[in-house]
């Protein structure tokens, strides 16, 4: 009966998009479980910050996204980077400090940058995307490309001048700009309850005359929806959107972190509010993926994430030759 | 004697406010809502007001107020602590039940049409009374607070005894039951998502407990169509279709800020105990306006029931104490 009915939102979501959204949260989630291993063993050099338990986000506001689009994202940023389409085994070169990485190996995982696929970069700096997101939106409205820029930020950066300068200056512009605040519910250690004045970090939307939601975070469909709805505002000339995104990181806010701050909660969302999981249960039971085509992503993302790393180990370091390579100025 | 108030903080967040410029309720306002509630409350003489505990900053607002009130009148005040928060629907659930289990006499619930179900759901027979702080508001009323407090203890007080049992929807599905205040509507939208529903493509059936021609929501597609008011025990039963195909098209304002076309292709009355299979297997079933029960093949019956909430007729509470004159007092002449 329902063959011929429409299906509202998920319209856009075919077997393809669906498969590959599932690849992107899957190769995030390999790709940090894997640099969380590794890290331990001393070869990594810096600091390293996961976003496992949070792919969703990246997944299903990146699927909206293409080559016109801008994002930029935080010190949490390796998903960001692949839901963009940074290449994986560059992405781990640069963790790792090597030549191959996206930034040569002098950036590392902080501050790994592709501009050629529109991602600004992670960022050192809290509160540091949202403001470069309202020149790349604006430069997108002034030539008309119908490109949008979307700022990841944290609960954390809620609380940053650079933030709150960012959403009063897109909403005065009318930018083609989207605030996502990644709500994890700890600013390093400081809870966000503790933190964030008027608690909903969406709530303060209004206070800049833009619309603020909130959705679940561990929901891909969520996100997606919510996403797909403020970029498609954006690229009509409707102006910016705050959206906030619930939900708890798997891993310590950097590796090493001891957690004193938090008890079982990260117990509790992997057992039961999993975004893989969950996407995988609903999809298969919807009949719009087969358990196989999932079970063959995992195999190869399995295959490219061991490369990645055998790659990087493989990859040389940079020389004193290239110190006053890609630098601003020679001396 | 004890009055409770239930108060969500997270109604009046959802995509609404993206898709369809919906309002937005302030914390802020909510927390001066239950204030202001305490002050009738307190006129009236009740004793105690139990409240809910959020993590959204309404109970830290009204502790803060508690602690520097200089209005003595207020009722004693507890907060519902008990219970660890989980930041879920499951927050106004138990908050709800530690009120009943403490003895309150009237609940009241801020929140929408979704916080006043859960309410409804967890409050057996205590009289609820639902006032509006969300986005799709049949059921819960947009009254000022102040007014509704000294409904609700002129009630718990037992001066006056106004209230009306509402009927609800017994939806079940995969082993799971909800309670609708409003509607029921099968969508064909495979995933519960952003959860509201916005988007009138794709829906196949409707089931409204009273159907208004001026309500707001997917109950005045049936509200325009056959008027159902809730006074009387039947609802409403809609087969819906494309607009395109559709026998009747009905503009009906399906959310804040949107009218759409929506195709109705049967509407008829829905009988107190009537139990329903809905033809659709594969999709999502929402429950007052949001998409909450997956199918994903499996079968869904909706059943009216006759025994829905007690709710508080604040009109009729308040009507009965003008005409009882139990707020007014009449003086001697002096000449």
């Amino acid at each position: 009966m329902t063959d011929t009915l429409p299906r509202p939102v998920e319209g856009g979501l075919d077997e393809n998009r669906l498969r590959e959204a599932y690849r992107v949260m899957r190769t995030i989630r390999m790709f940090e479980e894997r640099v969380h291993d590794e890290f331990a063993t001393g070869e990594i050099p810096g600091f390293v910050h996961l976003y496992a338990g949070e792919e969703a986000s990246a997944a299903g506001v990146c699927a909206h996204l293409d080559q016109r689009d801008a994002i930029a994202s935080t010190h949490r940023g390796h998903g960001h980077c692949i839901a963009k389409g940074v290449d994986v085994k560059a992405m781990m070169a640069e963790i790792y400090g090597r030549t191959t990485g996206s930034c040569h190996g002098k950036g590392g995982s902080m501050h790994i940058a592709d501009l050629s696929k529109g991602m600004l970069g992670a960022n050192g700096i809290v509160g540091g995307g949202p403001p470069l997101i309202c020149g790349t939106a604006l430069a997108a409205k002034l030539q008309q490309t119908g490109g949008v820029g979307v700022a990841f930020f944290g609960d954390g950066a809620s609380n940053q001048g650079t933030t709150l300068e960012a959403l009063n200056l897109a909403a005065v512009w009318n930018l083609p700009a989207i605030f996502v605040a990644e709500n994890n519910g700890y600013a390093e250690a400081t809870s966000s309850t503790w933190s964030v004045a008027a608690d909903n970090i969406a709530d303060r939307a209004a206070g800049f005359g833009m619309p603020g939601v909130i959705v679940d975070g561990f929901d891909f469909f969520a996100v997606y929806e919510a996403a797909g709805e403020a970029i498609a505002r954006a690229r009509e000339g409707g102006g910016p959107t705050l959206i906030e995104v619930k939900f708890t990181r798997y891993f310590g806010h950097f590796e090493g972190d001891q957690q004193s701050y938090r008890a079982d909660e990260v117990a509790n969302a992997r057992a039961n509010l999993d975004c893989l999981s969950r996407f995988r249960a609903r999809v298969v039971e919807t009949g719009q993926l087969r358990q196989s085509t999932l079970d063959q992503v995992d195999a190869e993302v399995t295959t490219l994430v061991d490369d990645a790393v055998t790659e990087a180990k493989a990859a040389p370091k940079p020389t004193r030759a290239d110190l006053e390579t890609d630098v601003y100025v020679s001396y | 004697m004890t009055v409770g108030v239930v108060a969500n903080p997270a109604s009046g967040r959802d995509i609404r406010r993206l898709v369809a410029r919906a309002s937005v309720f302030p914390t802020a306002e909510k927390a001066n809502m239950v204030q202001r509630l305490l002050t009738a409350f307190g006129t009236l003489g009740v004793e105690r007001a139990m409240v809910s505990t959020d993590l959204g900053g309404i109970s830290a607002n009204v502790l803060r107020a508690v602690d520097r009130s200089r209005d003595n009148q207020w009722p004693k005040v507890e907060f519902c602590t008990d219970d660890p928060l989980t930041g879920t629907v499951a927050d106004t659930a138990n908050a709800v039940r530690r009120m009943v289990t403490a003895g309150a006499r009237v609940i009241v619930c801020l929140g929408g049409d979704g916080t006043a179900r859960v309410a409804a759901a967890a409050c057996g027979d205590v009289p609820l009374l639902a006032l509006s702080t969300g986005t799709n508001n049949t059921f819960p009323q947009l009254r000022e607070a102040t007014v509704a407090g000294l409904a609700a203890a002129l009630v718990a007080t037992g001066q006056v005894d106004a209230t009306t049992r509402a009927t609800a929807l017994e939806v079940t599905a995969r082993g799971r039951t909800e309670l609708a205040l409003v509607d029921v509507c099968a969508s064909t939208s495979r995933h519960v998502g952003a959860r509201a529903l916005w988007d009138p493509a794709g829906l196949t059936e409707l089931f409204c407990t009273f159907a208004e021609p001026d309500a707001i929501g997917l109950s005045s597609v049936a509200g325009l169509l056959a008027p159902s008011p809730r006074t009387t025990p039947d609802g409403v039963a809609v087969r819906l279709a494309p607009p395109e195909r559709a026998r009747m098209v009905v503009n009906a304002p399906i959310a804040p800020g949107l009218v759409r076309p929506v195709g109705v292709d049967e509407i008829r009355p829905l009988h107190p105990g009537e139990r329903v299979v809905l033809r659709l297997r594969d999709g999502v079933i929402a429950v007052d306006g949001e998409r909450e029960l997956e199918l994903a093949g499996h079968e869904a019956t909706v059943t009216l029931r006759a025994d829905g909430p007690r709710c508080v007729d604040v009109a009729a509470v308040l009507a009965e104490a003008a005409r009882r004159e139990l707020l007014s007092t009449r003086k001697e002449s002096q000449r």
